[in-house]
């Protein structure tokens, strides 16, 4: 065995400063993908220390070990199979008893592990104090106070690791459950140690009386006669307790949890409530949360469209400022249109959006995250979810939506169940993005009036509530409910936000770029080609008969699928005008846009949903909004001229 | 025990006035249409931290029926309405 390679995984609850202590311990050496057919990320860096290469993996941030959500099972596999050399379980000093009921989870499955007992000042301020030493103790394992957002206790952390590898660990705390279920986990584990299964056969036994779906499964494939075994225990223990197995079982390892907790802690409350506790009275306040969630989001919107506009202009002109120099190497003849026209411009279109909407549209994000804010939304947003299925937390994406569907299809992640990914990516679909923003506010703003303007917007947060209804009543399968930790209000740490910032546009351009170029390329190319006129002429029918624009816009409604303010830009090259007014009739302006908004998500967010959600359900995504853009297009157009 | 079974009062969540403390007595998973049923939905609450006993301060709710605020094993969390109508508790009489 090369003793030089280390693997060590950080593990703890959502929020605890598990990515900051990552990011202080691999620094730049890192990269984020996902778990091997999974839409769970994982965050992996190298670190050397002591003349050991550490690999580190950042578990997701979860509460259990069961099979609630993908995450937790993805992470209970990852520490079973691959078997670290140790784990770091990041703990919330703050809100010990919750992360200790993790801890004795992550001791059940007797793996090797050291605990970095986070946010040590955090808990200060709420007048908590930890003895350190009476924690291990208990625990039998060792932990290390830190306080990752200043860098305290980081290295204290890592020569703990190393020591505890070294040495190899043999004191440890078990939970001992009551006698009645001790003596059926014992039953129970005996069967276990005589066949071959990857997880220990204390926990295996554990997880069978509990009624782990996962668990379950794969031990009635090995041996159904264990499984059936289980379950009548489990029934005995239900049949004594008046509770199912499960819920007696999480109640004593919640009770162990909480009786180390207050052994291992002391709780001076202060006498006054700390700004963190104020903030947070008043961002949950009944009448004024809704007026300051407005400010908070208008700001949000307002600076990074400010920001995105200057920028966005900016690196255009300086873009395009290198055309005569291309023009000079690959000529004016049908090779230089393909390099220029259809890869460079793919290239500058994508550059023009990525950078500057993306970029801080998710500096804002992560900082509100990290302080705590964005949870809050979700609290106050739950209701108006839940009229289309989903709960508080899809507010997020939708929010995200509103700069750029694609990373908003990423976000969507957030989401607990598949079901509601799906119902989340597609009413993300929908969200007017700032492409599209420009069409509205460029052709009907300008031209009809800013009432016009808005009531697109009006009518675009109906069809988002209306198809967002229909989606929730046909898909299959239930909803959940929202059930969220608001942890205490922090200062966001910036050095791990600009971190998070930059693995999301890295993703964004390796999904997106590839796309618009290829796509710029291929319709440059039937350009070149004298394919457009004909493909008009076919559109013709859509557009001019059933929607009443002119035949022209059936090309630019094919280069807006590449991103979505080019059916504006070509418009405009083509009719060989910006003055609209002059070849478009009001009726048309709207119709135009309406088509527009909701025909088809552009090419790089449908490449975000094939990795989401798959082929089969992006398809479909793409075909049913197409036609839905169609029908509610020629409606408006036939209703429209009425007025 | 009989006289404080005759004082005991078991009440949803939701029916918690803002401020007031109860002890967890039980959750109904039921069966049929609703939100979150089955094993899923009463593991995690049961993860969150709300198994029988535990007590349940809840600090307010969000308007027009959102979701409740609690304070539960020192942490504060956010649950949804259909999930707080689900869960009983004792009230705690002063």
């Amino acid at each position: 065995m090369n003793k030089k390679k280390l693997l060590i995984a950080l593990a703890g609850n959502a929020n605890v400063g598990k990515s900051v202590i990552f990011n202080y311990l691999t620094g730049l050496h890192q990269h984020i993908g996902n778990w091997p057919g999974k839409t769970v990320e994982r965050a992996e860096g190298t670190l050397h220390f002591k003349g050991y290469t550490i690999d580190i993996v950042d578990l997701p941030g979860i509460y259990s070990l069961s099979t609630y959500s993908l995450e937790e099972l993805v992470s209970r596999k990852y520490i079973a199979v691959e078997r670290p050399d140790l784990v770091i379980n990041v703990a919330d000093a703050s809100v010990l008893e919750r992360n200790l009921f993790f801890t004795l989870q992550l001791i059940e499955l007797e793996t090797p592990m050291i605990m970095a007992l986070n946010q040590m000042d955090m808990a200060k301020n709420k007048g908590i104090e930890i003895d350190v030493r009476k924690l291990e103790e208990l625990l039998g394992i060792p932990v290390v106070p830190t306080v990752a957002t200043k860098g305290v206790g980081i290295s204290q952390l890592l020569e703990k690791a190393i020591e505890a590898i070294e040495k190899g660990q043999t004191t440890r705390r078990k939970i001992r459950y009551g006698e009645e279920i001790e003596e059926r986990i014992t039953k129970v584990a005996e069967m276990i140690e005589r066949i071959q299964f990857w997880y220990p056969p204390r926990y295996v036994a554990i997880k069978l009386l509990e009624g782990d779906e996962e668990i379950t499964r794969e031990i009635s494939r090995i041996d159904p006669q264990i499984a059936f075994a289980a379950e009548k225990l489990a029934n005995e223990i239900e049949n004594l307790h008046g509770h199912s197995c499960s819920t007696v079982i999480t109640s004593e390892r919640y009770e162990v949890a909480g009786c180390v907790a207050r052994q291992a802690q002391k709780i001076v409350t202060p006498t006054k409530p700390p700004l963190a506790e104020r903030l947070h009275t008043m961002t949950t306040n009944k009448i004024a949360g809704y007026p300051i969630m407005a400010s908070v989001l208008l700001l949000m919107f307002y600076s990074v469209f400010t920001f995105g506009n200057h920028a966005s202009e900016f690196i255009n002109n300086f873009l395009y400022g290198w055309k005569p120099f291309f023009a000079n190497i690959f000529g004016e003849g049908i090779v230089g249109k393909l390099v220029w026209g259809g890869v460079i411009e793919g290239l500058i279109a994508s550059v023009t959006i990525a950078l500057p909407y993306i970029v801080p549209f998710y500096v804002i994000l992560y900082l509100l995250e990290d302080s705590g804010y964005l949870s809050r939304i979700a609290f106050l947003m739950d209701n108006a979810m839940h009229k289309i299925g989903l709960h508080g937390k899809a507010f997020i994406p939708m929010m995200l939506g509103y700069g750029c569907n694609v990373p908003a299809c990423l976000g969507c992640r957030i989401m607990e169940t598949k079901r509601e990914r799906v119902l989340a990516a597609f009413v993300t679909t929908l969200v007017p993005c700032a492409a599209r923003t420009v069409i509205i506010l460029g052709l009907v703003g300008q031209f009809l009036g800013v009432q016009w303007a808005l009531m697109l917007y009006v009518v675009d947060l109906l069809v988002i509530f209306a198809l967002g209804r229909l989606a929730f009543k046909t898909l299959p399968g239930e909803p959940t409910a929202l059930i969220m930790e608001m942890h205490d209000y922090r200062m966001p740490h910036l050095k791990t936000v600009l971190k998070q910032t930059w693995f999301r546009l890295a993703e964004f351009i390796k999904i997106a770029f590839p796309l618009i170029i290829v796509g710029s390329l291929a319709i440059k190319l039937a350009e070149v080609l004298g394919l457009l006129e004909p493909i008009a002429t076919v559109l013709s029918p859509v557009t001019v008969m059933w929607l009443g624009l002119p035949a022209i816009t059936g090309i630019t409604l094919i280069f807006g699928v590449l991103r979505k303010e080019l059916t504006l830009i070509m418009l405009a090259t083509l009719l060989g005008t910006t003055n609209f007014a002059q070849v478009l009739t009001p009726v048309q302006m709207i119709v135009f846009t309406l088509v527009a908004m909701f025909y088809i998500p552009c090419i790089a967010t449908i490449s975000a949903l094939v990795k989401e959600l798959g082929w089969k359900k992006a398809l479909f995504i793409t075909v049913f909004e197409i036609f839905f853009a169609l029908t509610i297009g020629g409606i408006a157009s036939r209703l429209l001229v009425l007025v | 025990m009989e006289r404080r079974d005759s004082e005991r009062r078991e009440v949803p969540l939701t029916a918690v006035r803002d401020g007031e403390t109860g002890t967890v007595s039980s959750i109904k998973t039921g069966h049929g249409k609703g939100w979150g049923r089955g094993w899923g939905f009463e593991k995690r609450l049961m993860d969150m931290g709300l198994t029988p006993g535990t007590r349940v301060t809840v600090v307010k709710s969000a308007p027009f029926h959102g979701p409740l605020e609690i304070l539960v094993r020192g942490s504060r969390l956010a649950l949804g309405r259909g999930m707080a109508e689900r869960i009983f508790v004792e009230i705690e009489k002063e």
